[in-house]
């Protein structure tokens, strides 16, 4: 069998039905109340499949539910048990675009990596991936900027481009492969014609995006210190903390562990989607916060998706599929983040006197009132801001050092604790 | 797994959602991208609202009191002992011994049914519900004003708006959907004016904040308004063909010394000035307020103040302008609507009328009573003198919720009777002698109305864990079993008698809320497409109403002994009493503990540093809780959120009332710090 | 769910997330708030199996109260037990305080990199513990001592805030006696009985002499502490490799998955806890 093919599109649905008697099968839907979502389908007939909109929640729903069982535990006579629960179930997803399918692959790294992560992993390896990459970017899509897309060359067990009245159906994995032989009557050969018109197809969709959002630039700006740090506090300013930026982002795979009991003897261990955006994220026993400052939270969402994963995976760990520019209360977006960054790098240093009086003035040592007096006082004087207080005799050295230290999050013992 | 789309029960901006749901339980939340509240987004506590459905505490079984525990029992016996004790009561003291509290937690149809079974089968008009606590100035204000309580205009409609002023509502923690349109407007260049005694996140990206002292409201709503009578800034003309009684409001005016301001209300003139003037001299503007303008001795008050300067400039009667009173609770403008209230039936028809009583009484088929009924904070205090002798709760925890928490539960203790209807234990439940499993709104169908007077369906997701049943079954069964039948199928019944005998509400029926983002009340006939803004071309009393207001100062002040001022209120993470969001494990992870914001300054005079505990001490009661140094509160001025039971903020609070609308002043008190050792 | 004839690839990988049972042997307390628990995994095997490096953690799970990181302060010479000194701090920390002899919890793990014993061999160590920050430095001077002859100089100091909140009381006083081994005990705050120093952990400096150049420093203890160590020890001319201490973070999965303990591009779960002053400086540039 040729690794192309052509799908007539009145053929589709009967495809479809086939996949969803044997596997749980997921398809972009649009419901009743005009929402789509990526659903379980089970019935083909009183559905209507919507490949044109781009699904609320990114397909990394499925193999990473928002709350998920790891195990089961329970307590007989003092002794303590556990039971494995895993998760197994033959899944098909269908009418994937390109950037999700590019969020895959870089959690496949995730979970992959120094650990394997049984849960995602086995979902995974029991998942078939068929993508049909947009002919028609919409409003704040820029996976063409983030390399994610719109048209995949690798990676896809299927890929389905739509030519009209007819899907270009390309073989990339051997799971692909088994499907389309499975049910072979549906398919024909591909000829030049038909690539040919891909070809037009994948030039017409690049060249209609909207959005250039130059997230290498960020990237590097991120990585060699040159961005301006009060970028984060006016953004924090807009953030309202709901966490959506993460929760709809496909890439975003943060989790909190925790128990939820059942019975006085038995209960669950969860893991439940987590978000950096949330104060709780690193809070520790004591009550010690390195993350206790809104714009912390929001730059290490930042630094995460354009350096963190630059240095890791050498790529952002964005896929420019837009969903969190359309959520956000505040209108704190990768497009708009990159693109400030992009234009307001190396105003580091003016900012760092302003950063010390915050400190002081959280920790309570001084008053904003005071604050500003030295700054007064600072610009004609000239000292740094630190030895204007303790020439004021406002505070002592060793005050300064402690607020700092504090606030800083270099140190410290080993014991970590709930 | 399959989805449902329903309303979330969290706060009253109405979001739609979608349930997941998979082998029966509810695993997950997505927010619709189409609803025209969520538009693809929930704030923390909507992306959590799934877990507390199965939590291990859920009631899942009737309790009953036995030997002073309360012990399993089952649904047979529980509503046998409630209608036995209930009807004793009533027989022995008189009907005017009950009373209930319904919940705007709780669906308009629950509602609905809890008013008729309080009037038909109780025959009282004691049922009033937490909207007392929150609202009932702007229901009596805004109604003298107005002729209506509600939001004048929808949400959407702040987005046009050119100017917003906000007070006394921390938008972006409380209503952050709402926050999200203001966002919005700011993005298409409108200006903020942001009125709040604590340094709110709106207050940051406002064009201009003014601070004022806590509880002195009127001074800078009349200064304001005096500004812009001197400045020629009023609307003559809509003043003069839409309102009454303006010739005494101007000279009331008068009177008023805008050199009084700033030493009463802490705001400089200069900044006053520039508010005024951005408020008055565009088309567009709107006045967006909650809490921190109701609860005071003077709430009732400063919401007419409020009225008074929206009509003095004309920013009433059309879109994108007007007055938003944001309610609290999800369903709290419903439970007012459904006349879960002493004085009004459903659709705010006033019992007192005779012809609204005959056409209640001819549906329902049994005499009403007449006596206006006791509210809330009355029945509290009448349960201390024995003028309450046994009460119903439906899905309220007064014992948290009203101020000076040791006086409430002494006198919730000492009635002879408590009936309980909840989801979870509540602090209230445990000192009940029967308990009722309540199904939770995943569990049940029915309609909530937002605050923009948006009704929207609730969609059960999942059949009612354990023996839970919803509160219109519970209704019905007690209701049946005291003599009077309730046949009800389903809440879409219910909502067709609604609909017959409220006009706002007559033409909403469950089919019309399907295929739609629900419909906007007054929507009086089949055909009506729905009310986005009020009051169009003329005020739903006619003509607007100017009241002449006066400044009253606090009913508590700080002095010597007591040097701080004390105000409470909710924080984004956390619902109320904390009964359903501290059982949510993300959000109780991130604020796990009750804290008092404190000025640095203040901070420092007592020595006590960021997270160490503090001792806050008032008149009634005293807590203990971690201090939190900010510079969102001023000097002398403390907050203390009140979701926590471990150390609840009301303890501190007192019960001195507003004399019209009988809200507690839960926004100003007198307490004192102490450095714990 | 399907059940049709579709074969399901089923991963091999074991559950990293479940725990194994394990028996509290002992409960010792150190002080009022910190107690050290012995344990033993229940499974034979899995007990022989778990070899570890000091300075690495395991996860603990109590029941109905989640999990969290403690770091081993056993050696890991000592092959059919492990110990954990646990400070009460919050829920679950307080949960297993009231557990007992005989009590069953969860344990997995070993996590972290642990102590970098390769660059110890043949230099002068320096330990600088502060409160319950002496305990995964416990494993590492047992370790060391097992094999004493490997190492220059071992000086030891502890500082607590009493002499009640002292730790390893008996084990401070067994390394004490060995003559190779320099001990220096510090309290903040005395009391009538307590006869040794009195002060703050960096007044101890003058009780021994510390070359610099060919001795490692190990310090682990609260952040407001450590750091008027860090600042003396560079000002005596340590380089900053040479001074390696551990990163407290909020640490979840352990397994590099969950995105808690995350700080600049390192996990501390998986790239540390213990980091050279140097990394440290440069992830906290980073945040």
């Amino acid at each position: 069998m040729p690794d192309e093919l052509i799908l007539n599109k009145e053929h589709l649905t009967s495809f479809l039905r086939k996949i969803a008697r044997e596997h749980r099968l997921i398809a972009p839907v649009k419901n009743r109340y005009g929402d789509t979502l990526f659903e379980e389908v089970s019935c083909l007939d009183d559905i209507s499949l919507d490949l044109e909109s781009r699904p609320a929640m990114p397909p990394t729903h499925f193999l990473l539910p928002q709350d998920e069982t790891l195990f089961r535990y329970k307590r007989e006579d003092g002794q303590y048990y556990f039971s494995e629960v895993l998760p197994e179930v033959s899944t098909v997803l269908f009418g994937l675009r390109s950037c999700d399918l590019w969020a895959i692959f870089l959690l496949d790294m995730v979970f992959e990596q120094d650990f394997k992560d049984p849960f995602y992993l086995n979902r995974r390896s029991n998942t078939i991936l068929i993508n049909n990459p947009c002919l028609e970017p919409m409003k704040n899509c820029f996976c063409k900027s983030a390399g994610s897309g719109p048209f995949l060359t690798e990676g896809y067990d299927l890929q389905f481009t739509d030519l009209g009245d007819r899907f270009l159906v390309e073989i990339g994995r051997p799971k692909g492969k088994a499907l389309v032989e499975k049910w072979d009557y549906f398919f024909v050969p591909a000829t030049n014609k038909d690539k040919n018109k891909q070809y037009e197809a994948i030039l017409e969709a690049e060249s209609r995006f909207q959005q250039v959002v130059d997230l290498n630039t960020a990237s590097l700006r991120f990585i060699n210190n040159e961005v301006d740090e009060t970028l984060w506090e006016e953004l924090a300013t807009r953030c309202q903390g709901c966490g959506a930026c993460t929760y709809v982002c496909p890439t975003c795979h943060c989790f909190n562990i925790a128990d939820r009991p059942i019975s006085e003897t038995e209960g669950e261990r969860i893991r439940t989607k987590d978000s950096c955006a949330l104060p709780g994220f690193t809070r520790l026993a004591g009550g010690h916060n390195p993350r206790q400052k809104r714009s912390q939270r929001i730059r290490r969402r930042f630094y995460h998706k354009l350096a963190f994963a630059k240095e890791k995976y050498h790529r952002s760990s964005c896929v420019g599929c837009g969903r969190c520019v359309e959520v956000c209360f505040g209108h704190v977006d990768m497009i708009r983040v990159v693109e400030t960054i992009c234009e307001k790098a190396e105003k580091r240093s003016s900012a760092a006197s302003l950063q010390l009086g915050e400190i002081l003035v959280n920790t309570g040592l001084i008053s904003s009132e005071e604050l500003k007096t030295a700054l007064e006082k600072q610009a004609t004087t000239g000292k740094p801001l630190g030895t204007q207080f303790i020439d004021d005799g406002l505070l002592t050295r060793d005050e300064i050092g402690r607020a700092l230290w504090h606030q800083m999050n270099i140190p410290s013992t080993a014991e970590t604790a709930d | 797994m399959h989805r449902v789309l329903t309303t979330c029960c969290f706060c009253a901006c109405g979001c739609n959602l979608y349930l997941e749901v998979e082998d029966g339980k509810v695993v997950g939340v997505i927010p619709s991208k189409q609803h025209p509240i969520a538009r693809g987004n929930l704030c923390v506590k909507g992306w959590n609202i799934f877990e507390f459905v199965h939590h291990k505490d859920r009631l899942r079984y009737p309790l009953i009191r036995k030997n002073g525990r309360l012990e399993e029992a089952n649904w047979e016996d529980a509503l046998g002992l409630i209608a036995r004790r209930l009807s004793e009561i009533k027989e022995k003291h008189g009907p005017e011994s009950l009373g209930v509290f319904s919940s705007a937690k709780c669906t308009n149809e629950e509602n609905y049914l809890l008013m008729k079974f309080t009037r038909t089968v109780l025959k009282t008009n004691n049922i009033d519900h937490c909207a007392r606590l929150c609202h009932s100035p702007s229901v009596i204000g805004l109604g003298n004003a107005f002729g209506s309580s509600a939001m004048t205009n929808s949400i959407a409609e702040l987005a046009g708006a050119e100017v917003i002023l906000v007070t006394g509502s921390n938008t972006t923690e409380q209503h952050p959907q709402i926050a999200r349109f203001i966002f919005d407007a700011l993005e298409r260049k409108a200006k903020l004016i942001v009125v709040d005694p604590r340094r709110i996140a709106l207050s940051k990206v406002a064009n201009v904040y003014l601070q004022p002292r806590l509880g002195t409201d009127i001074i800078w709503l009349n200064g304001m308004m005096k500004i812009i009578m001197e400045e020629g800034l009023h609307d003559d003309s809509f003043v003069s063909m839409r309102t009454e009684n303006f010739q005494a409001f101007t000279k009331h005016l008068e009177q008023f010394d805008l050199e009084q301001v700033e030493s009463i209300c802490g705001i400089p003139l200069e900044g006053l000035r520039q508010a005024a003037r951005m408020y008055a001299s565009v088309k567009r503007a709107v006045i967006i307020y909650s809490m921190g303008i109701t609860q005071h001795v003077s709430g009732t008050d400063n919401v007419q103040s409020i009225a008074n300067l929206a009509m003095l400039t004309g920013h009433v009667e059309q879109e994108f302008t007007g007055v938003g009173p944001l309610r609290g609770q999800n369903n709290v403008q419903g439970a007012c609507d459904m006349g879960a209230l002493p004085t009004t039936l459903s659709g705010y028809q006033n019992v007192a009328d005779a012809g609204v009583r005959k056409k209640f009484e001819r549906v329902w088929k049994c005499e009403l009573p007449v006596a206006p009924g006791m509210t809330g904070t009355d029945m509290v205090h009448g349960a201390l003198d024995k003028k309450i002798r046994a009460m119903f709760i439906m899905g309220e925890n007064p014992v948290l919720s009203h101020p000076d928490v040791k006086t409430t539960r002494n006198a919730i203790e000492r009635l002879d009777f408590l009936a309980v209807s909840d989801i979870f234990l509540t602090e209230t439940a445990e000192l009940a002698d029967v308990v009722l499993p309540a199904a939770s709104f995943a569990e049940k169908d029915g309609t909530f109305t937002s605050t923009e007077r948006r009704v929207q369906r609730v969609r059960q997701a999942i059949p009612p864990i354990g023996s839970c049943k919803a509160d219109w079954q519970i209704i019905c069964e007690l209701s049946s079993r005291m003599a009077y039948l309730m046949d009800y199928e389903s809440p879409a019944e219910i909502m067709e008698e609604i609909a017959m005998l409220t006009p706002i509400y007559g033409g909403i029926y469950h089919g019309r809320l399907e295929n739609r983002w629900g419909l906007f009340w007054p929507c009086p006939s089949r055909d009506h497409p729905g009310t986005p803004f009020l009051h169009k071309g003329s005020f739903a009393r006619g003509k607007g109403h100017f009241e002449c207001v006066d400044y009253r100062p606090p009913a508590e002040i700080p002095d010597d002994e007591y040097p701080f001022y004390l105000t409470t209120g909710r924080i984004y993470q956390h619902w109320h009493t904390g009964s359903i969001s501290r059982r949510i494990t993300m959000l109780s992870r991130d604020e796990p503990d009750a804290f008092v914001e404190m000025n640095p300054v203040d901070g420092r005079r007592l020595g006590v540093r960021d997270g160490k505990p503090v001792r806050v001490i008032s008149r009634r009661g005293e807590i203990t809780v971690g201090a939190r140094l900010t510079e969102a509160v001023p000097e002398k001025m403390v907050f203390i959120p009140f979701h926590f039971h471990e150390a609840p903020a009301n303890i501190l609070t007192h019960d001195k009332c507003d004399p019209i609308a009988r809200i507690p002043e839960f926004k100003v008190c007198a307490v004192r710090l102490e450095k714990v050792q | 769910m399907k059940d049709s004839a579709q074969t399901l690839v089923r991963d091999t990988a074991a559950n990293v997330y479940q725990p194994y049972p394990a028996s509290i042997l002992e409960v010792k307390e150190e002080t009022g708030d910190i107690k050290t628990f012995t344990l033993k995994f229940k499974d034979k095997e899995i007990q022989e199996g778990f070899t570890f490096r000091p300075g690495q953690f395991v996860l603990a799970s109590l029941f109905n109260c989640g999990e969290a990181a403690f770091s081993i302060c056993s050696s890991p010479t000592f092959s059919d037990y492990l110990q954990l000194s646990i400070k009460k701090v919050g829920l679950l920390t307080g949960e297993i305080h009231r557990y007992a002899e005989g009590d069953e919890i969860g344990l997995r793990g070993p996590y972290g990199n642990g102590f970098p014993l390769e660059l110890l061999y043949g230099s002068n160590v320096l330990f600088v513990g502060g409160g319950i920050g002496l305990a995964p430095l416990r494993s590492l001077i047992q370790y060391l001592l097992s094999k004493r002859s490997e190492f220059g100089q071992i000086t030891i100091f502890h500082g607590a805030r009493t002499p009640g909140d002292i730790v390893f009381e008996k084990d401070l006083a067994t390394w004490d006696k060995q003559e190779d081994v320099n001990v220096e005990t510090t309290v903040y705050r005395s009391t009538p009985e307590w006869k040794g120093n009195v002060g703050p952990l960096t007044s101890l400096w003058e009780k021994a002499t510390i070359s610099p150049s060919n001795t490692k420093a190990i310090i682990c203890g609260h952040p407001a502490i450590i750091s008027y160590v860090f600042f003396d020890l560079l000002k005596m001319g340590f380089a900053e490799e040479n001074i390696i201490s551990t990163l407290e973070r909020n640490m979840k999965c352990g397994v590099g998955k969950c995105g808690h303990c995350s700080i600049g591009s390192k996990l501390t779960c998986i790239h540390g806890p213990v980091f050279t002053y140097r990394e440290m400086k440069e992830l906290s540039s980073v945040s």
